[in-house]
């Protein structure tokens, strides 16, 4: 590293365009901020020349009544072609460096660890390659001018990747387009719902990283967070085996992890309020009112339906924003999920009793 | 110097029967009905231009006020605050309350917000910044400037107006009806399959772009035939006024790119009506196509967004400083490449979706379109070099547009190096930049030529000192708006956000007190330009000494422009050497006369 940009990058100019180092040690983000404050420099340089120059000119050749124009050349070879090529000159430095950097955020090592991204509206879902997904998920809290404790309206899934490892992320959208943008890695990419595309960092050391989605992708759009927690590899690999599935604890202990880990959570309460989609609490065994008259009782049935083919029965005051999961659960999540479900319910879970007709009972 | 001049269509025939020849055109004729009757039907390229002026000024409006509630929501961060035992109650969605719904979800309240910032940006390009200045200020000077006594085809003139404005109805319509939250950008498969499903809104905000198109072409088609063909005596091609050039390679770029973005919006039609499989994977399709076809329009027409602006800079600094426009040539050269490599950027709004090799491709080119822009700043700064120089509104305005547009272009570079742009893309960076150049730049240069023309189009001074008062409030409140965003986008506010953390809540609310005062600095230029046309002095033909034939013409100019049809004798910024027509030669010292044998410039 040169000298010069290392110290670009570093200090009072830098804290202020960015707030803080950038934390990914992929070059992109080494070299990104350095070549970013040396366009600052440059750029600040080239604009106080010149509009000094605009407020001198404006200040000497103010109009005097009675006073004759001055002749001078309408045109000057020589410097209009110095004032073509010297710009020239630094704009291909700068986009040679933006080359750089930009090869170096695109391919990834060899070595990374590979960790699969599903996006949907509005949820991130990671898949660790022993096949475990994170249950865990936090909102970002603060103490309001009041003196309140005041909470961000979104949860955000924390997802655990190694540190002084690479990273490399695999991503695919379930709808629409979405970006995964990490501030602090200096880098995002799109991600498409008929492509994988490639996010790849380093981190080296621990510690919480926000992920926004930077393509705009309906509602719920300014929600759509989640946190990079940084581990030491070895409590990685331990958080990542503690997560998988709870097979052993019975039905409603799975459709619990799977709640956050499918992306129920981003739009289902389990506490009763309000959200895109209807709560869950109490509903079980009840009646439905739906979208143009008509009404469903919540069984095992009308769930799986709910689940598979979403736009089938639309519950009254919530239109369908949700996508199918065909293809996303098996019969036996979704047997947990219903199980979760009725463990949700006023009363106990029991026996019930002729599900078989009120799928139709609408 | 060869001159083209043909038959000035339109300028006879019609108006054979009245007398008003002589008249000025803003005259009544008759009572209110046949006077908005006379309007109506009119084929006179000034009022034409006046309506128009009328019509995007209402949609800067309307463009404005949306603005205005963006930056009101986003004055405070979305939180659930917890209440004892309850799970929580959403407070900062202010723009929920302002429409009277207290108790939202969060997604309800994002949804409006989203509405909002839609409407903002639809109205803001397709109605307000890309017909604006050719529209408006086009359509009243390009004939005058010329010479001509009216464009080419006066009739597809007046059409190119009602289409407008019928395809604003449908805009409008969009919005009646509830609105749309696509982005103006209309991101496929968000736009074709899930915005609004079965909705007839999103669809007619997309016609609307549609026919706004047609409106672009009509007029774009006629300002070539213009120049080509209605030139005065003597006018050659290098004695045009910069802001002809400019019109010129608007109206190229205009012609060829529509049809591209006319196309895809009907393939986004067709696929949100009848499920034809193009852009939604779903469906068989591919959404990076859209961006593409998308851009490859867009792209282009940022050009046509600023070079009119460009064009209009030119004039006010030669004018005003009373000095030959700095290389001619170049300018007039650099609008014409700036318009052809305009064609060959689009990918570079594509670097975070597209492969490697497009991407490197995009950035070089944009790396070019930097130099002929760059080039044309130089070039007015070194116009200002022993110039004489007034200091009055429209001067004013146009070094705000050096100033302003400079840092549009710097901050251009940070997005067109890869490395870089991955981290700004489609951050609040971005919304700076873009509103540096679109707003900085061509709603400056608008205000300047506004300013400028004023006298000319309503035959009226207005208070120079309020307007430069009302001048420098826009030029803090822009500035603070705006400056603090490229700070929000480096530190990670991504763009298009309803809400946002907490450590961005002082850089919002900075911006958002700018844009309260920008509102102000706008109301103010509105009261006094309105108030001139009721209290204003009387203008001269040409107030502040200009060269070009638009000032030949009265203020406000006859029915038919000229009483004689003016002939070029002189270069349109030979300061120097000619005393500026209907104006005393006391208050135009010319320069020393050149010694016999020199060679003017
Ligand atoms: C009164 C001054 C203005 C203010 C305060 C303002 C403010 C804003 C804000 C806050 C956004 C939202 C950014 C985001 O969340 O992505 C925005 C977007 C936008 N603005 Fe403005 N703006 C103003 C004037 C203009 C003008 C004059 C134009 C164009 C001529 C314009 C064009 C746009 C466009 C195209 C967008 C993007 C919308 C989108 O992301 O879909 N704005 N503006
Ligand atoms: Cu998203």
């Amino acid at each position: 590293m040169n000298p010069i940009t290392t110290t670009l990058a570093d200090g009072f100019w830098h804290w202020l365009w960015f707030g803080s180092p950038a934390k990914s040690s992929s070059a992109v983000a080494r070299i990104g901020d350095e070549l970013f404050m040396y366009t600052f420099w440059l750029s600040v340089a080239w604009f106080v020349f010149l509009m000094g120059l605009t407020f001198y000119f404006v200040v000497k050749y103010q109009r005097r009544p009675g006073k004759k124009l001055t002749r001078s050349p309408a045109h000057n070879t020589p410097l209009e072609i110095a004032w073509t090529v010297v710009p020239t000159v630094f704009l291909v430095y700068i986009f040679f460096k933006g080359f750089w950097g930009y090869a170096d955020a695109i391919v990834a090592p060899a070595n990374a660890e590979v960790i699969n991204l599903k996006a949907q509206k509005w949820a991130w879902r990671m898949t660790y390659p022993n096949g475990a997904e994170s249950p865990e998920s936090m909102r970002f809290v603060y103490t309001d001018a009041q003196g309140n404790q005041v909470t961000s309206a979104q949860e955000a899934p924390i997802f655990v990747v190694p540190a002084g490892k690479p990273v490399q992320l695999r991503m695919s959208s379930m709808d629409v387009i979405h970006s995964f943008w990490v501030p602090d890695f200096r880098s995002k990419f799109d991600i498409f719902p008929n492509r994988y595309t490639s996010y790849w960092f380093q981190a080296d050391e621990p510690g919480d990283h926000v992920v926004y989605c930077a393509e705009y992708c309906g509602d719920l759009h300014s929600e759509m967070y989640a946190i990079i927690r940084v581990l030491p590899e070895p409590e990685y690999r331990a958080k990542i085996n503690s997560w998988a599935i709870p097979w052993g604890d019975g039905l409603a202990a799975v459709g619990k992890v799977l709640y956050t880990t499918k992306g129920c959570s981003a739009c289902h309460s389990v506490d009763g309020s309000r959200n895109t989609g209807p709560t869950w609490k109490g509903i079980w065994g009840k009646e439905h009112e739906m979208e143009g008259g008509g009404k469903a009782v919540v069984d095992p049935n009308y769930i799986r339906e709910s689940i598979l083919v979403p736009g089938a029965k639309i519950v009254k005051g919530y239109p369908n924003q949700m996508v199918s999961y065909q293809g996303q659960l098996n019969d036996r999540e979704l047997d947990a999920l219903i199980a979760y479900i009725e463990s949700l319910g006023d009363n106990p879970p029991g026996p019930g009793a002729g599900y078989g007709e009120s799928a139709e009972s609408n | 110097m060869t001159t083209l001049h043909g038959e000035i269509p339109g300028a006879h025939g019609s108006h054979g029967g009245h007398d008003h020849h002589d008249g000025s055109y803003l005259d009544r004729k008759g009572g209110m009905v046949s006077t908005i009757i006379d309007w109506a039907t009119t084929i006179d390229h000034k009022k034409i231009g006046v309506m128009y002026l009328v019509a995007v000024l209402t949609m800067f409006f309307i463009g404005g006020i949306a603005a205005m509630l963006i930056r009101y929501e986003l004055f405070q961060p979305v939180r659930i605050q917890t209440v004892g035992e309850m799970a929580g109650k959403a407070t900062g969605t202010d723009l929920a309350t302002l429409f009277g719904q207290k108790d939202m979800s969060v997604a309800q309240a994002d949804n409006i917000y989203n509405r909002v910032m839609t409407l903002h940006g639809a109205v803001m390009v397709f109605m307000f910044i890309v017909p604006g200045i050719p529209a408006s200020l086009g359509n009243f000077l390009l004939p005058l400037m010329l010479g001509a006594k009216d464009v080419a085809f006066p009739r597809l003139n007046l059409a190119s107006w009602y289409v407008y404005v019928f395809g604003s109805i449908f805009g409008i319509l969009a919005i009646v009806m509830g609105g749309v939250d696509t982005g103006w950008t209309f991101y496929t498969p968000y736009s074709s399959s899930h915005a609004d499903p079965g909705h007839w809104r999103v669809v007619f905000m997309i016609l609307a772009a549609f026919i706004l198109g047609f409106s672009s072409i009509f007029t774009g088609l006629n300002f070539i035939v213009t120049v080509h063909k209605l030139r005065a005596p003597g006018l050659g091609w290098f004695d045009l006024p910069l802001f002809v050039w400019a019109m010129y390679s608007t109206s190229i770029i205009q012609v060829l790119a529509t049809p591209v973005i006319g196309i895809t919006l009907l393939l986004l039609v067709f696929e949100r009506l009848f499920h034809v499989g193009i852009f939604d994977p779903a469906l068989g399709g591919d959404p990076v196509l859209f961006q593409h076809f998308f851009w490859f329009y867009s792209h282009p027409v940022v050009y046509v967004m600023i070079l009119p602006g460009m064009g209009i800079i030119s004039e006010c600094i030669a004018v005003h400083s009373r000095k030959q426009i700095f290389g001619y040539k170049a300018i007039a050269f650099s609008s014409l490449s700036i318009a052809a490599i305009s064609f060959l950027v689009w990918g570079h709004h594509l670097f975070t979706s597209e492969g490697e090799l497009a991407a490197t491709i995009f950035s070089a080119l944009t790396f070019l379109v930097a130099i002929p822009t760059a080039v044309k700043v130089f070039n007015w700064i070194g116009t200002l070099y022993k110039g004489s120089i007034q200091i009055n509104t429209p001067m004013l305005y146009t070094l705000f547009f050096l100033f302003t547009f400079s840092i549009g272009g710097l901050t251009g570079l940070p997005l067109g190096a890869l490395a870089t742009d991955l981290h700004l893309h489609d951050s609040y960076f971005v919304v700076a930049h873009f509103h540096y150049v679109m707003m900085g730049g061509t709603v400056i240069a608008f205000l300047a030529g506004i300013h400028h023309w004023w006298p000319k189009m309503f035959g009226r001074m207005y208070n120079e000192r309020w307007s430069m008062f009302a001048c420098v409030l826009v030029f803090i409140g822009f500035n603070t708006t705006f400056f603090t965003q490229f700070f929000l986008g480096t530190r990670g506010m991504p763009r298009r956000y309803a809400s946002y953390p907490d450590e961005f809540q002082t850089l919002h609310q900075i911006s958002s007190i700018g844009a309260a005062i920008l509102l102000i600095g706008f109301l103010v230029h509105l009261a006094v330009l309105v108030g001139s046309l009721f209290a204003g002095k009387k203008a001269p033909a040409n107030p502040w000494g200009g060269l070009t034939f638009e000032w030949e013409a009265d203020s406000p100019p006859t029915t038919h422009n000229f009483h004689h049809e003016p002939i070029a004798k002189h270069g349109p910024y030979a300061f120097d050497d000619v005393v500026p027509p209907h104006c005393d030669p006391k208050d135009y010292p010319l320069a020393d006369p050149l010694p016999p044998g020199a060679k003017a410039h």
